[in-house]
């Protein structure tokens, strides 16, 4: 007996539809393309770049979900992701795009301080 | 989900492709949307990423265009190496298909019979075809008459034993 296993998609039957790659190919190589640089690139790497950008997906919430608070209530939430971005080496990347989180009372203190500047001018 | 405005740093993958693994990677898990849109863009800043360093890669290896090894030596520098495995039998297996595609069509022009006859034998299959739709047609163009006289048919009754019933004395059974 088969064991199709979930998103590698083994399974070449036309009755399946496990495909080996979900992500739609055109539009990243719409977003590689986006890249400053960027000239050509090669169908078999476009192809490795779509798996790997699945495999990413699948990895980023999976950690996330790991690392986060939310198992007891079974649910993956923003900062569950902001979380694993900023702890694990390989995310770090990802931190770029999370607005940095203040703290109420920083900005509470900027805010003073901005009024004061202004000479309380609101 | 803009994919006519001209800014390229809109470009991200669909949201509904992403909802789906995301379904498939944490079933019954609920994840919050903002969290969602967070993959969204987490993915197009990734693809930016790989592309980016396959494109180092690429230039000092002086070739003009990024090659699997440009991305595969990427997936390395930049800590994913575990992904370096499935990727590449993902690559092969793309091959594969992409391989019974050509067979199968190369297989077909191989079959032996000159366009002339695969011309002719497509006329004849499109008249067939034609005539079967006007047999059709017909039919339910009948039937639609017959319905229509039977409704006529059955409204003349109608009116006509109401008739008789309002004229109260003569009890006609001529009539259905």
């Amino acid at each position: 007996m088969k064991m199709s296993h979930n998103s590698s998609g083994k399974d070449d039957q036309a009755s399946g539809s496990k495909k080996p790659i979900s992500l739609p190919i055109s539009r990243v190589r719409l977003i590689m393309k986006s890249s400053p640089d960027v000239s050509s690139i090669n169908q078999d790497a476009l192809f490795l770049t779509t798996k790997a950008t699945e495999l990413f997906v699948q990895h980023l919430a999976l950690s996330s979900f790991n690392n986060g608070s939310g198992k007891e209530t079974n649910t993956l939430s923003y900062s569950d992701l902001a979380n694993t971005a900023q702890e694990t080496d390989t995310f770090h990347f990802l931190t770029d795009i999370l607005p940095k989180k203040i703290l109420a009372q920083d900005y509470l203190n900027s805010l003073e301080q901005m009024q004061e500047e202004q000479g309380a001018d609101y | 989900m803009a994919s006519s405005s001209g800014n390229d740093d809109d470009l991200t993958i669909p949201r509904a492709a992403i909802n789906k693994m995301i379904k498939e990677t944490l079933p019954n898990v609920r994840v919050a949307n903002d969290a969602r849109e967070l993959v969204v863009n987490c993915c197009t800043e990734f693809i930016h990423l790989i592309s980016s360093e396959a494109n180092d890669i690429c230039n000092k290896s002086e070739k003009k265009t990024i090659s699997p090894e440009h991305v595969i030596n990427a997936l390395e520098s930049l800590g994913f190496a575990s992904y370096i495995t499935e990727v590449k039998d993902v690559l092969q297996e793309c091959k594969t298909v992409a391989l019974k595609r050509r067979k199968a069509s190369s297989r077909l022009e191989n079959l032996g019979i000159p366009e002339e006859e695969l011309l002719r034998q497509q006329q004849e299959l499109f008249a067939k075809a034609r005539q079967q739709q006007a047999e059709l047609a017909q039919q339910e163009w009948l039937q639609m008459q017959q319905a229509a006289q039977q409704a006529q048919m059955a409204a003349a009754s109608a009116t006509a034993a109401q008739q008789a019933g309002s004229s109260q004395d003569e009890d006609e059974e001529d009539d259905i």
